[in-house]
């Protein structure tokens, strides 16, 4: 459903400068895959997230959605897409209704397709009671639904959001994602999300992480979490220099991976002999000790310790 | 197309109807601008030529093109609450062509200081003043050109804009010194040269020689007028240069550059 093809992107900058936003970027997300593409602020995926909206022209490569270049078929390219930013599209002073009828203006729908559209869509988003309410007077959560549904109104291939759940207590979190998921189900939509909650990323069915404009990782969560094994060590040193000792210590090892940041010891591949070593002639030298099943977090935690340096 | 410019152009209308106080600002403020004016200078106010006509009927026209053109221009402020919004995007990344988008949000603003200059159309039969259907005609043809040119101005101006105080600012410096130099407040014809020039290019001043003449010409005798001819053909052009600007405008897509 997109080949993004040896993407680079870079911003002009004053004085002739330029700022690295993306390098290099290849990746396909194969059709009806839920697709996080995940990474730390200023990593690129916002950049990423608005070539494939079709508003930025990337400075060299290719993306192609649902087999069509998006820089020779805009047109045909946008009737794929719904879009959901990172900041209310929505118009407050209108109402709910009143902004579906333009969305369906822009995506030139018949009323009845309108209708239909409505009439399936607004029980599964929970919306039916709210329809001539002003989309300014209803909460965060439902404003995030409304927005989802406008989205979906026209039955778009593939929904593209950013950061979806900006601002969202956890309830509307949960609630917007068991929304998505239900589109998802019901419609065999293929969905690209950015975002930096990786507990957001693991519902995905793949993530890719990006950072410094640089993909860094894709594949399955399961995968990419397998790459630091079945469980790691976490270490809370006492100070930073108790941690630079235990990171020297434990790197002796040649079975084990050792990363610090900070007063923050991770250790992966490590065994039960290495904990009980540690807690019988460490203690007090640490804060807290944790084995633990890694996570997303814990994979880019890894991965963006050891990133290369940004070039520009 | 016509689809996609109607919904935008409504949407503009009913956000403007929902704030009861930009309603009441917007006919109100034209109107006290006109009598407060119109009747302090009316005393004091002898044109060469138009020793009969007083100054509430003198500064009628112009303050008619007042309100197409800041009524026009002001609601183009909606483009830069959009884009911060995030609404601009969503209608970028519709199917829908540039022009469109364009037409849309003109439309829509210039009707709301179309519909304010229809209630003040009422004056006319006060000030003592008529015309014949191709004056209402030629009016009309006035207003809307008028209106189109400036409120496009004004989507040019407000595109690349980061904020609406520097909308205002910007408007107030370039927009005001431009209507009060095109006749509105005082004629042309017996001021220094250099203040003459400015007049004659000036496009506002063509606006409102195409909103005065049919007060004071019947219909066929002034589309044969030089005066007229000249003061629609710069009108023309002006709504044409403005819209194409607008379209470059916003068909411009942001690129960056491949490498350092």
């Amino acid at each position: 459903m997109i080949k993004i093809d040896g993407v680079s992107h870079y911003y002009k900058q004053p004085k002739g400068a330029v700022r690295q936003a993306l390098n290099n970027v290849c990746l396909e997300v194969p059709e009806k895959t839920l697709f996080a593409l995940t990474g730390p602020n200023g990593g690129g995926k916002s950049t990423l997230f608005r070539i494939l909206s079709g508003l930025l022209k990337p400075g060299s490569g290719t993306v192609r959605l649902g087999g069509l270049n998006i820089n020779t078929h805009p047109l045909e390219v946008r009737r794929l897409l719904g879009v959901v930013f990172q900041y209310p599209a929505l118009d407050s002073q209108l109402t709910v209704m009143e902004n579906f009828q333009i969305h369906a203006s822009l995506y030139h729908l018949d009323k009845s397709v309108l209708d239909r559209a409505m009439a399936e869509d607004l029980a599964w988003a929970d919306l039916k009671e709210r329809l001539n309410e002003r989309a300014g007077t209803l909460s965060g959560g439902l404003q995030r639904r409304v927005e989802l549904v406008k989205a979906l109104l026209h039955r778009p291939r593939l929904l593209l959001m950013d950061e979806p759940t900006t601002g969202l207590d956890p309830g509307a979190r949960k609630a917007f994602w068991e929304t998505i998921f239900n589109f998802r189900n019901r419609l065999g939509l293929t969905v690209l999300t950015t975002t930096h909650l990786f507990d957001e990323a693991e519902q995905a069915d793949r993530v890719a992480i990006l950072h410094r404009g640089t993909l860094l990782a894709d594949g399955t969560p399961d995968a990419l979490v397998q790459r630091l094994g079945n469980e790691m060590i976490v270490i809370h040193a006492r100070d930073e220099k108790v941690a630079r000792e235990l990171e020297h210590r434990l790197a002796a090892d040649k079975h084990v991976t050792v990363r610090r940041r900070g007063g923050e010891v991770r250790v992966e591949g490590a065994t039960q002999e290495i904990v009980d070593d540690l807690l019988r002639q460490r203690q007090g030298l640490f804060q807290d000790i944790a084995i633990k099943r890694p996570t997303l977090q814990d994979v880019f935690i890894d991965m963006t310790t050891q990133a290369p340096e940004e070039t520009a | 197309m016509i689809s996609v410019i109607s919904a935008l152009a409504k949407r503009e209308w009913i956000r403007f109807f929902r704030q009861p106080h930009r309603v009441v600002g917007s006919v109100a403020q034209p109107i006290l601008f006109w009598i407060f004016l119109g009747s302090g200078f009316s005393s004091s106010f002898r044109a060469p030529g138009m020793e009969t006509v007083s100054y509430l009927e003198y500064f009628y026209p112009g303050v008619l093109l007042m309100v197409v053109l800041f009524s026009g221009i002001f609601s183009t402020i909606t483009i830069i609450e959009d884009r911060s919004k995030g609404l601009l995007q969503g209608v970028l990344v519709a199917p829908v062509s540039r022009f469109a988008i364009v037409l849309g949000k003109v439309v829509g603003s210039m009707g709301i200081g179309l519909a304010q200059v229809l209630l003040m159309l009422v004056a006319i039969p006060f000030l003592g003043l008529s015309l014949d259907w191709t004056g209402w005609l030629l009016l009309l043809l006035g207003l809307v050109l008028s209106a189109l040119g400036f409120t496009a101005l004004g989507f040019v101006m407000a595109w690349n804009m980061e904020s609406t105080a520097g909308f205002h600012a910007i408007m107030s410096v370039f927009l005001l010194p431009l209507w009060m130099l095109s006749g509105a407040l005082f004629p042309m014809g017996h001021l220094p040269a250099w203040l003459n020039s400015v007049m004659f290019f000036n496009p506002v001043s063509h606006a409102l020689q195409l909103i005065r003449l049919p007060f004071y010409h019947p219909g066929g005798q002034l589309v044969a007028m030089t005066a007229y001819q000249v003061a629609l053909m710069v009108a023309l052009l002006w709504a044409g240069v403005c819209l194409a600007l607008a379209l470059w405008k916003v068909s411009r897509m942001e690129t960056g550059v491949a490498g350092p």
